[in-house]
């Protein structure tokens, strides 16, 4: 191989030797027209740089932008490098100090980010602003900015916000709703334009709930309206109500539909309507299409797009009705909410239609609201049996079948729905927080199932749905960063307390408290509930949960901690991750009363000591791991010399038995006087077969062998029998004792090993079994060194 | 005679032909084959720089006695692998992997017996190939032959795997070693530059595995090397492993048995994308790990020529997920079908949210100096090697 590349190389040096003297021939005659480079690799960034240092100063700008009353001054070369949309906007524009005003589309929050990427090739993305950085730079054009980061952080922070949205969005509504409601009615009275109002609220801080809830309602009222027309086709007595609920009213007709259901608590053809619906809900959506040409308010290109909103607004609608359904059938009677579920699946099916080309996400999603559906199995437990009896059953079921999993969520989402109107006692005052509930909660699932569908370009749904969430985020109760800059203690309480704790299951918890809260501000048995349900959960987490886990929660499920943390203005999570130095300085940040300090040690101390317990633990447990296995191999070991020493002991016995053979055939052949033998048996060791052998000899007949043989058996026998029980030694040390005393009787006082005189002895006589007594003194010497 | 003849006058100047034939050999064979004459040599030669593809050969349970598995698998695998591995990185479960005879004096008889095993698996290797071998408590690893096979985390057990990087073209990976040394307390910087850290505009991924982190100090010296790092807009993703075992292209003066230190993997290239995910301990059923892996899927790393890696914490696994096993492999199996994947579990893991790729890099920027380092938690990291051509080999 080396000596391959070797010669190989050398060919190749050849060959190009050749062809570099020829190269330099024809350089020759054109040597003053060679031709050098020089590349920088620091110019386009300090290019950048400096361009955006001119931004900073103002110098040089030659064109302003307007977004959202706010003006970003900028270079028009930049910006039409940067982006498809500027270049077309400011390409043929004469004017010297051009002004653009971007759409609205376009948002503040949006575009700062952008402009600043243009300058410095980076983009600052956070949660708040990612889906409408996302959105334009897609607007926008902007090049060099790939979607898949805009994917990856969408997921990223979805994430954790599935986990966490159905609780903000309790806590907002009970908090605000009233605020949001006076507000909704007056703007509908106006119009239905979105973006006035939301100038109008634009310095509320809840601007975001709001501003969504409008965009719903004239999705609604765009989609009820689009009913209308086909009222004719579509015969549904329910429909047409909605309908004209839509024309008689600018109110939203889902509030007003609420109102109207409770009010006269009547269950208006609730099956026929909530089958036909499914089979109606795609046909509408045509119609909407041929429509929305026709509604001048939406750009072209966004077409599509709102027709999917309404789609989906529709089936909110059906899912509307749905709920209130059931809460009715609640309110009457147990068994037609039972009922219930069959119709719940009949709706789910619509959704996961929908979604049918981005099946993981939708069922993902589904999961999550099951999750959350589940939560509410001990709210409703603490309420109504009943209804908890029908929705654990459907949650039994869902673990077995996925396809069951969004049936059940329907019906958990309902029954959760159910349980509020009934938890909650005075009906009319709180209606319409439960209309939001319903709306909201519907209204989130929607947008991940279009969040979801990854490819879709949605530009006005995602705008539109966005709010919801970022208002969401800003209270995000899992981020105690959040919480703690704007503390809000009146419903918070019980969820922080509960939040401290990592167990999932109680996190789970911490939702649904917050949900009871929020639910019953005035009502004390949220108290009584809440209690209620600790163990219930507890009682799951210890099923399922390994041993460890549960242990460590209990210790933090303790009364005492609960307790501290329901004054601490920041989550216990936060407490324990912390560094040390960071955590010092996070207290300094925070006035904190002794007592909480306290506390906020305590937790940190114990949660570091669970942790620290916990490794502890794993490290002993391997430990003795360690040490078992290394018992297991040290007794293998020792069977294994056992064994060999068995072996050994027997192969002894066996040479000693040729050699006697041998023996007694050297003295038959040599004729040996009775002396003569005697003689020999003197001078030959004890174990030597001879010492044994001819004193039997003697009482025998000298010339009998069949007698030996099973003398030198029954000695091998003893000796092996003997080996086993360990006493081998004692064993030795008798034969060794033997040999001494023969030693002893013999003139020769040699000093060397009795061993060399047995040897000696029978080469005098037997000079042929040399090798033999040679490798018997070298099993001997083994047996000895043994011992 | 004259058919043989004939075959003779095809097999020695037709360099398509042999070209053909031998391009169904696997490597090692085929080096056999380049002795026969200089066609033949130099039809080897063009082969083998077209096989740029990863190979990886992992044992997942005990084989029969006389050697760990993975030495066994090794022996018998890299007979057939059709790469010429030139960095290879092999982890393998710590338990196991000392052997089993022998261990009389405890801690003397296992050391020099994984030291002996280290060896046994670096003479299998050719010998200018990098090697650096990794122990850790439990091993995640796709069994051999198809990438598509379903990854499996085996946290106790004999296990181990070993990856073959054959020579990419616009891909260099390096081994590197830093040992926490008394005198000086600064890290060279000469070292950093060695290993391709530092001055290397192409650097993309680094791997990185601290040893003997129980020792005092060993966290406080991962930090010195990681934070520079991090600065760079790099993927860092790793963990704390039990011990290191082999590391040819260092000389093996150093004893890493007593002191700690970092060794690690430096992958430069700019056609190598990546992308990692953090995992943290609020992860624990399969809803949200497979949230987490469908965030590792938007950062949308191309998945042919890709590997995964999986850095666990010790304290995960099968107990995290209420006994559910193989909850994350499976997970990542799911949106991954076709990336194999391997890695570990280990005492501490090093990693974030970040995607580096050639057009840009999406990483944190907290004000809060970001911690690479990390407990009770998995790093899934995806490395793109870039569009080799001829490698459907």
């Amino acid at each position: 191989m080396k000596r391959a590349e070797l010669t190989s190389s050398g060919l190749t040096t050849q060959a190009i030797a050749v062809a570099e003297w020829e190269n330099i021939r024809m350089s020759l005659s054109e040597k003053n027209s060679v031709v050098f480079a020089y590349e920088s690799s620091v110019h386009s960034t300090n290019v950048l740089l400096s361009l955006d240092d001119q931004r900073k100063q103002d110098i040089l700008c030659d064109v302003t932008i307007l977004v959202e009353d706010q003006r970003f001054r900028a270079h028009k070369a930049v910006l039409a490098a940067c982006s498809s949309y500027f270049l077309s906007r400011i390409v043929g524009q004469l004017d010297a100090d051009l002004i653009i005003t971007l759409p609205e589309e376009v948002t503040l929050k949006g575009f700062s980010p952008l402009l600043q990427f243009a300058y410095t090739a980076k983009l600052i993305l956070n949660k708040d602003n990612v889906s409408e950085v996302c959105k334009c730079a897609e607007f926008l054009g902007v090049r060099n900015i790939e979607e898949s980061c805009f994917q990856f952080l969408k997921f990223k922070f979805l994430d954790c916000k599935s986990d966490q949205q159905e609780c903000p969005r309790k806590k907002c509504c009970t908090q605000h709703c009233r605020k949001v409601n006076p507000k909704i009615s007056n703007v509908d009275d106006g119009d239905l334009e979105i973006d006035d109002e939301a100038e109008e609220l634009l310095e509320k801080e809840y601007i975001q709930t709001s501003h969504t809830k409008l965009c719903k309602d004239d999705e609604n009222a765009k989609a009820s309206s689009a009913l209308q027309d086909n009222t004719n086709q579509t015969s549904d007595p329910v429909h047409l109500e909605k309908g004209s609920v839509s024309s008689s009213s600018s109110q939203c007709p889902k509030y007003r539909k609420f109102q109207k259901a409770f009010g006269n608590d009547k269950v208006h053809a609730s099956d026929s309507s909530s089958s036909t619906k499914d089979v109606q809900v795609p046909p509408v959506v045509t119609f909407i299409e041929k429509e929305i040409p026709e509604n001048d308010s939406t750009p072209k290109a966004q077409d599509c797009v709102p027709m999917q909103l309404v789609s989906k607004c529709e089936e909110t609608q059906v899912k509307m009705e749905e709920g209130e359904e059931d809460i009715e059938k609640k309110e009457d009677s147990v068994t037609q909410s039972v009922s219930c579920p069959v119709e719940k699946m009949d709706v789910a099916a619509f959704p996961q239609k929908t979604a049918a080309p981005h099946g993981l996400n939708s069922v993902s999603f589904l999961r999550t609201c099951e999750q959350y559906g589940n939560l509410n199995f001990s709210s409703m437990q603490s309420t109504t049996i009943l209804s908890e009896k029908t929705v654990t059953g459907t949650g039994s079921e869902s673990d077995k079948m996925e396809s069951h999993d969004s049936a059940t969520l329907k019906v958990d989402l309902c029954a959760r729905e159910a349980v509020n109107v009934a938890s909650t006692g005075d009906r009319s005052s709180v209606e319409r927080e439960v209309a939001e509930h319903l709306a909201k909660g519907f209204w989130s699932d929607i947008y991940s199932t279009e969040a979801g569908q990854i490819h879709l370009p949605s530009a006005v749904p995602k705008e539109r749905l966005e709010p919801v969430y970022s208002g969401k985020k800003s209270e995000c109760p899992w981020l105690g960063i959040r919480i703690s800059e704007s503390p809000e203690p009146c419903s918070q309480r019980t969820f922080t307390t509960l939040n401290s704790v990592n167990c999932p299951f109680i996190s789970n918890l911490s939702t649904e408290g917050c949900s009871n809260s929020s639910e019953i501000s005035s009502g004390d048995f949220v108290q009584g509930q809440q209690q209620e349900q600790c163990p219930y959960n507890y009682v799951i987490s210890l099923g399922e949960d390994s041993e460890t886990d549960t242990e460590g929660d209990s210790e933090s499920c303790s009364a005492r901690e609960q307790e501290c943390e329901v004054k601490l203005p920041f989550n216990a999570q936060r407490i324990i991750s912390l560094s040390r130095n960071d955590f010092q300085s996070f207290l300094k940040m925070h006035k904190l009363t002794p007592e909480q300090l306290d506390c906020i040690h305590d937790i940190r101390r114990r949660s570091k000591n669970r942790i620290a317990a916990q490794r502890c633990r794993k490290r002993k447990l391997d430990c003795i791991q360690n040490l078992e296995s290394e018992i297991e191999k040290l007794q293998n070991e020792k069977e294994n010399l056992l064994k060999e020493r068995n072996l050994i002991l027997s192969t002894l016995g066996e040479t000693k038995q040729n050699l006697t053979g041998l023996c007694q055939q050297v003295c038959k052949e040599a004729a040996l006087s009775h002396e003569q033998i005697q003689i020999l048996a003197k001078y030959s060791s004890s174990d030597c077969p001879l010492s044994f052998l001819f004193p039997e000899r003697e009482r025998t007949a000298p010339s009998e062998s069949e007698l030996v043989a099973p003398a030198t058996a029954e000695l091998v026998d003893g000796l092996s029998s003997v080996a086993p029980t360990n006493e081998q030694s004692s064993c030795y040390q008798c034969v060794k004792g033997v040999c001494d005393a023969t030693y002893d009787q013999g003139q020769e006082l040699h000093p060397g090993s009795v061993r060399t005189l047995e040897k000696t002895s029978l080469a005098e006589q037997c000079g042929q079994s040399g090798a033999i007594t040679d490798f018997c003194q070298q099993m001997t010497d083994k047996c000895t060194t043994d011992e | 005679m004259e058919a043989a003849g004939k075959g003779g006058l095809v097999l020695g100047n037709l360099a398509e032909v042999v070209e053909r034939v031998l391009g169904f050999l696997p490597t090692k064979a085929l080096l056999r084959a380049a002795c026969v004459c200089r066609l033949w040599r130099e039809c080897a030669r063009r082969i083998l720089r077209t096989r740029q593809r990863l190979a990886w050969v992992s044992a997942l349970e005990p084989g029969p006695p006389g050697g760990h598995a993975l030495l066994q698998a090794l022996a018998h695998e890299l007979e057939r692998v059709h790469v010429l591995p030139q960095t290879v990185l092999y982890i393998a479960d710590a338990e196991t992997f000392s052997g089993h005879e022998e261990c009389h004096e405890q801690k003397k008889a296992r050391k020099r017996n994984s030291k002996e095993t280290a060896v046994a698996i670096e003479k299998l290797l050719p010998k200018r190939c990098q090697v650096l071998g990794l122990l850790t408590p439990g091993i995640v690893v796709t069994p051999m032959g198809s990438s598509s096979n379903q990854p499996q985390e085996i946290e106790d057990g004999e296990a181990g795997f070993a990856l073959l990087f054959p020579k990419i073209d616009g891909v260099k990976i390096q081994t590197f070693h830093f040992p926490k040394e008394v005198k000086n307390r600064v890290i060279d910087e000469n070292k950093f530059a060695e290993a391709g850290l530092k001055n290397n505009p192409d650097l993309r991924v680094v791997l990185l595995f601290g040893y003997n982190s129980w020792k005092s100090g060993a966290t406080r010296f991962l930090h010195q090397i990681v934070n520079p790092l991090n600065e760079k807009s790099i993927i860092l993703a790793g963990g704390q492993v039990e011990s290191f075992t082999s590391l040819i292209s260092e000389n093996n003066s150093a004893q890493p048995s007593d002191a700690c230190g970092v060794v690690g993997l430096a992958f430069s290239g700019p056609q190598i994308q990546s992308a990692t995910v953090l995992l943290d301990q609020d992860v624990a059923d399969e809803r949200t790990a497979e949230a987490a892996m469908q965030r590792l899927k938007a950062a949308n790393i191309p998945e042919w020529n890709t590997i995964g890696f999986m850095f666990a914490c010790v304290g995960r696994g099968y107990r995290h997920y209420k006994t559910k096993r193989n909850m994350e492999a499976d997970a990542f199996r799911k949106f991954f079908p076709n990336v194999p994947l391997f890695g570990f579990f280990g005492h501490g893991e090093i990693g974030c949210d970040r995607i580096v790729t050639g057009n840009f890099v999406l990483r944190e920027c907290n004000d809060v100096k970001d911690d690479l380092l990390h407990g009770y938690t998995t790093v899934m990291t995806l490395i793109h090697l870039g569009s080799t051509k001829a490698n459907q080999a």
